[in-house]
């Protein structure tokens, strides 16, 4: 075995050698831009990534277009969803469970096929058709949750696709932003090519070689593939749409999940963009010249309080003094080095889902207390109140030093906080089973972070009394008929501007109930070289990386 | 390590009395090493023991104003932490919890260890070859691998840490156990006893024991240093102690972002670590060497 | 000698069973699902089931075993629930990876030992013997991932000498543009051989040459050099069974240096492993980097009976 392991490691070098030599001649006139991720591994590159939206961020948005995108073009506007593969779209108005959506003519994948309405048939039975030869199961879960309402595709013609809902949802158009185009032809390709002889073998094979080989319609194409360490894509300059052909020749991908590795890389001059530096050394990497983007991201930072049974968050006034009683500009500076937006709500003033709440989110303590002492609380007479969070988790930012900061801060308006800290996993088990579950441990809140991008998962899935566990992630069991009738609006609202309107005012309401303690939203922030010029960072998860030059 | 249970396997005087340990402990406090070791670790553990009463700092209580202090700030003499918690406050407490992390593993490998150890080679044939083939299947894994593998099955936490590193030491320790009882027992002086009629148990307690828990202990010394660098490594991966409590593997972890703003603070609780596990090194080799075990 | 390794490989097929058997039950007590990494946090119950009964975690513990071990045998650990690659591959790759930052590591470890120790337990309770011991204790009391911790800050971040983390641009191949990721971590990881090593050397070169045939030697008029030789000859098989293990210890321990340098070899997949709770890729890692080590003391043992006929252990 041992030496087995020994030859196995002198041929791959023998062979990355001789690439090597190839490659470097041609390299030295190629723009490169290396990015030091804060993935453990490279995000899947198949068409549907794992590791959350970091994930579509690098090896989704990429390589692969879905046939609806975010606009990522501006840093002030709010990121709204436009026509990718797809140029138009609208439900069949006798039954609201169908969609028409027509092709863009003229797209090809980048190994040369054509993409067309077989091509978006065969994606969507890549997760939702069981018994389709290239139906993938490890693709399932990462999709399936996004567009929860889809269940089949059917060609009208090349350019025309039908697509149908299990019921009637407005936000398809929304949800298929998470649905990537792989290219079919090549993975038949690769199918044929494959060496086991069960075709569910064969499937997995397949994938696995698309993994390596992969071909989507995205404005860069897989050059470089090593897994757990580096994904190298180059620019597609036969990319559909002309302004958004890659300006930079290279992008090389590289899993840094450790901050400190991260910050060590690109001070070291090893990458030239790292994600999420640690904010303790942002002096340092600003001293060194590097610079620094970050925006407001659609994302919350909440505590979610229990409306169950006994628990003190039932009182309004409670719920609002909390809201009064954090300092969020103190925590932002601070702790966090100006790294978060402090939340007034889901969503920002400017956004169009913010609508005109008339309870205003801000630090005022005496209010806060005047409130807490109508409900009957005082310094001698401390409200106690128990939250569950974690120590780490992806989007949880610095979620002990918050909470503390949270814990000290209330302190000062009669609350008496115990912080319940548990592994993250386990935590995002128990967001699912609710605050009556034995696994919430009497907790009044549960501190888990959330995106807000999709309206089912920043409002819906929270709000609405039917999404209460086990079918969704309303922990607390918030059950409200006004805020049901408002879902239900929503999910029904066709046209586009109908659509915002109704999202506005369940929003409205949302912060006007104080349903959430908000705390802040992250920024996202990103460290580059100064040589790289021309980014745009989004009011998103997600970035485009085609504008931006390198010197 | 096969290599270091060989040498050790060195049976001793035939009998123990309480001149030998007099013996061992006089020849122990004429080296002026291990005295110093044994004065560092002694302030350590007193401190540990009596952080309540030291009248430090709360080690929990942070403050955001006074976050990442530079040693030396007047009323926080190492500093403060990423929380802005008083460092030594946290490492004195932080003492508390590592040693704990660190000895009590040992310590109950060394009993359980011990007892199979015994037992397998006192007894000797199925029973030997149950304990022993169970153990070289533990053997089989590297320490770390091992440690790494049961905590990360388990889960993070004080417990599970320990649990894991028990586990890890307990090996070594019954393979020690059982050749040095292998080697004792077949000695004339356990021959003449079982002729002159005394009973399995004296046998067992009076020879057996007497001359064999000298070397397994001076064996088990040496690898508390291990064990409280593992059980550190535990923490700094994630797998051991939660936060907020304080413990020096767990302070490296958390600080390990602060290296940029005070690179200084964030190294302490690694020097603490190095200073406890370097001082119970050469303790274990004074004990070695005063014993008179080869090394 | 022949039935003597014969004999050595026979009782190490048990133990080999048994190490799987550990490693199967240790990753399937663990508590927590199986699918976290692939199932969102918002599945619905017939999804979690769905994908339950496709990666076969739906049937009995035991049946699940003999399936994971017939495969194993034919060397197929199956596939990465994260990643859906193939985790023989996967392990075979992190395997050299590491192997190599192991070896490297080892070789500097073990001539600085070997130089260390021979230098002491000849200069015997002089300033060079301190100096050496000194030396020896401190590399195995240092907690390496702090020592590495601190090489980076001063040898990447203030000088910019020597890259960070993570080993160079892809593949591999002996030239400074790889070798120059491999000198941080690779003496970060040195430091516990050495110590080891110096240690065992010194305490053989002194026992030696107070023995009597050295004396003996010396007596008869051999030069220093010559007496030297026999001293090395007769030391080297201990220090070199002692660095076999070792090389051992560094393969299953590299997960708290990887973990610091992002190196991407099999402690850095144990830990993604671990934090994903991707249970094919977990056991199949244990089970590797276990078997590695039943093999290398198989080898040790081997070797040194080779070398030393006295020593035959059962």
């Amino acid at each position: 075995m041992l030496k087995h392991s020994f030859c196995l490691i002198r041929v791959r070098c023998l062979a990355v050698a001789g690439l090597l030599a190839v490659t470097a001649s041609a390299a030295s006139a190629e723009s490169v831009v290396r990015i030091g991720m804060t993935a453990a591994d490279i995000p899947r590159t198949l068409g549907q990534p794992d590791q959350g939206f970091e994930g579509n961020r690098f090896t989704g948005n990429t390589m692969y277009d879905g046939l609806t995108q975010w606009d990522l073009s501006s840093a002030d506007k709010a990121s709204v969803v436009i026509p990718a593969l797809a140029t138009e779209w609208a439900v069949d108005p006798n039954d609201k469970t169908k969609w028409i959506f027509k092709l863009r003519p003229g797209v090809k994948f980048h190994d040369g096929s054509d993409f067309n309405a077989d091509a978006v048939v065969w994606n969507v039975e890549k997760v939702l058709k069981q018994d389709a030869p290239h139906f993938d199961a490890s693709q399932v879960g990462v999709t399936a949750s996004r567009m929860p309402n889809l269940r089949s595709a059917r060609k009208i013609d090349d350019l025309t696709v039908e697509l149908t809902t299990a019921a009637p949802d407005a936000l398809l158009p929304i949800n298929l932003t998470n649905l990537f185009m792989a290219s079919p032809a090549q993975w038949k390709k690769l199918y044929d090519a494959a060496s086991a002889t069960d075709p569910k073998e064969k499937a997995k094979q397949a994938w696995d070689a698309f993994s390596r080989n992969a071909s989507g319609t995205g404005a860069w194409k897989m050059d470089k593939f090593v897994p757990r360490e580096r994904l190298e894509v180059v620019k597609n300059a036969a990319y559909w749409d002309k302004n958004r052909v890659p300006k930079v020749d290279r992008l090389v991908m590289l899993p840094m999940p450790e901050p400190n590795a991260r910050t060590a890389a690109l001070l070291s001059g090893q990458v030239d963009w790292v994600e999420n530096p640690a904010p303790d050394a942002l002096p340092q990497i600003k001293q060194r010249g590097f610079v620094i983007y970050q925006n407001e991201q659609p994302h919350v930072w909440p505590w979610q309080f229990s409306r169950i049974e006994g628990s003190p968050w039932n009182d309004i006034r409670v719920r609002k003094a909390a809201n009064l009683c954090v300092d969020r500009n103190a925590m932002k500076d601070g702790l966090l080095s100006g790294l978060m937006v402090p939340a007034t709500g889901t969503f920002e003033p400017g956004h169009p889902w913010r609508g005109n709440p008339k309870f205003q989110i801000k630090y005022d303590p005496n209010e806060a207390r005047r409130l807490m002492t109508e409900a009957g609380f005082s310094k001698d007479k401390k409200l106690k109140v128990k939250t569950q969070t974690s120590a780490s988790g992806s989007g949880q930012m610095l979620p002990l030093p918050m909470n503390e900061f949270l814990q000290q801060s209330l302190a000062e308006c009669f609350f008496d906080v115990e912080l319940d800290v548990i592994e993250w996993n386990t935590l995002f088990t128990n967001w699912r089973k609710g605050a009556k579950d034995e696994s919430a441990r009497g907790s009044h809140a549960i501190n888990v972070t959330y995106a807000a991008m999709d309206p089912f998962f920043a409002m819906i899935r929270f709000l609405d009394s039917k999404m209460a566990p086990p079918v969704s992630n309303n922990w607390g069991f918030i059950n409200d008929p006004e805020f049901d009738k408002l879902v239900a609006a929503v999910r029904t609202a066709f046209d586009p501007a109908e659509r915002d309107k109704a999202l506005a005012a369940l929003h409205e309401r949302s912060v006007d109930e104080a349903t959430f303690l908000y705390v802040a939203h992250d920024v996202g922030p990103r460290a580059m070289s100064p040589k790289i010029k021309g980014f745009v960072q989004p009011k998103s998860w997600f970035v485009d990386f085609s504008t931006m030059t390198m010197n | 390590m096969s290599v270091i249970t060989q040498d050790i396997v060195q049976p001793g005087p035939a009998t123990r009395t309480r001149g030998y340990w007099a013996g061992v402990l006089r020849r122990l406090v004429r080296d002026p090493v291990s005295v110093a070791c044994a004065i560092v670790l002694l302030l350590i553990v007193l401190a540990a023991i009596l952080a309540p009463w030291l009248g430090l700092h709360d080690p929990y209580q942070g403050s955001m104003i006074r976050r990442l202090r530079p040693i030396g700030t007047p009323g926080y003499p190492l500093g403060t932490d990423e929380l802005g918690r008083d460092m030594l406050s946290r490492l004195v407490y932080g003492g508390r919890l590592t040693l704990y992390i660190g000895l009590l593993p040992v310590g109950l490998a060394f009993l359980i260890g011990t007892s199979l150890g015994i037992i397998a080679g006192y007894v000797g044939g199925l029973v030997n070859q149950a304990i022993m083939r169970t153990i070289d299947v533990f053997y089989a894994f590297p320490s770390v691998l091992l440690a790494v593998a049961i905590s990360g099955a388990l889960g993070a936490g004080i417990f599970n840490s320990l649990l894991s590193l028990t586990i890890v030491f307990i090996p070594p320790i019954v393979r020690v156990a059982e050749s040095v009882t292998t080697s004792v027992r077949s000695l004339d002086f356990v021959d003449a006893a079982r002729a002159s009629g005394a009973g399995q148990l004296t046998i067992m307690r009076v020879h057996v024991l007497g001359n064999v828990l000298g070397p397994i202990f001076v064996y088990a010394t040496s690898l508390i240093s291990v064990c409280m660098i593992l059980a550190a490594g535990l923490s700094f991966l994630g797998l051991g102690t939660k936060p907020p409590e304080p413990e020096w593997g767990l302070m490296l972890n958390t600080l390990r972002t602060a290296i940029y703003i005070n690179p200084w603070v964030a190294a302490l609780p690694g020097v603490m670590i190095f200073v406890v596990s370097i001082c119970f090194n050469l303790l274990s080799d004074g004990l070695r060497s005063a014993m008179d075990v080869r090394s | 000698m022949l039935v003597y390794i014969a004999k050595r490989i026979v009782f190490a097929i048990p133990v080999v069973f048994a190490v799987a058997l550990v490693c199967f039950l240790l990753v399937h007590i663990a508590p927590g699902d199986p699918l976290i990494s692939v199932l969102p946090p918002d599945a619905s119950q017939a999804l979690a089931d769905q994908m339950r009964r496709e990666y076969g975690f739906d049937r009995p513990l035991p049946v699940q075993f003999g399936i994971w071990l017939w495969n194993a045998l034919h060397g197929n650990l199956g596939l990465s629930i994260a990643s859906g690659r193939s985790v023989t591959e996967e392990v075979l790759r992190a395997v050299g990876n590491t192997l190599m930052l192991a070896v490297t590591a080892s070789v500097i470890g073990f001539a600085f030992g070997l130089l260390f120790g021979i230098l002491a337990g000849y200069y015997r309770d002089s300033w060079i013997d301190r100096l050496v011991t000194t030396i020896s204790i401190t590399g195995v009391s240092m907690p390496h991932y702090w020592l590495g911790m601190v090489l980076v800050i001063v040898f990447s971040v203030i000088l910019g000498w020597l890259p960070a983390v993570g080993m160079g641009p892809g593949g591999w191949s002996w030239d400074w543009e790889h070798i120059q990721y491999l000198i941080l971590p690779a003496i970060t990881m040195s430091v516990i051989p050495m110590g080891i090593v110096s240690r065992t050397v010194r305490a053989l070169v002194g026992d030696l040459l107070s023995q009597e045939f050295v004396l003996a030697l010396r007596a008869k008029g051999l030069s220093e050099a010559r007496v030297f030789q026999h001293v090395l000859k007769n030391a080297a098989p201990t220090a070199v069974a002692v660095m076999g293990l070792q090389l051992g210890y560094l393969l299953g321990g590299s997960i708290l240096i990887e973990t610091v340098f992002s190196w991407p070899g099999t402690g850095f997949l144990l830990n993604s492993a671990i934090f994903q709770r991707d249970l094919p890729l977990l056991q199949g890692t244990i089970l590797v980097l276990a078997l590695f080590f039943v093999v290398l003391n198989l080898i040790v043992d081997v070797a040194q009976a080779a070398i030393d006929p006295r020593i035959k252990r059962a």
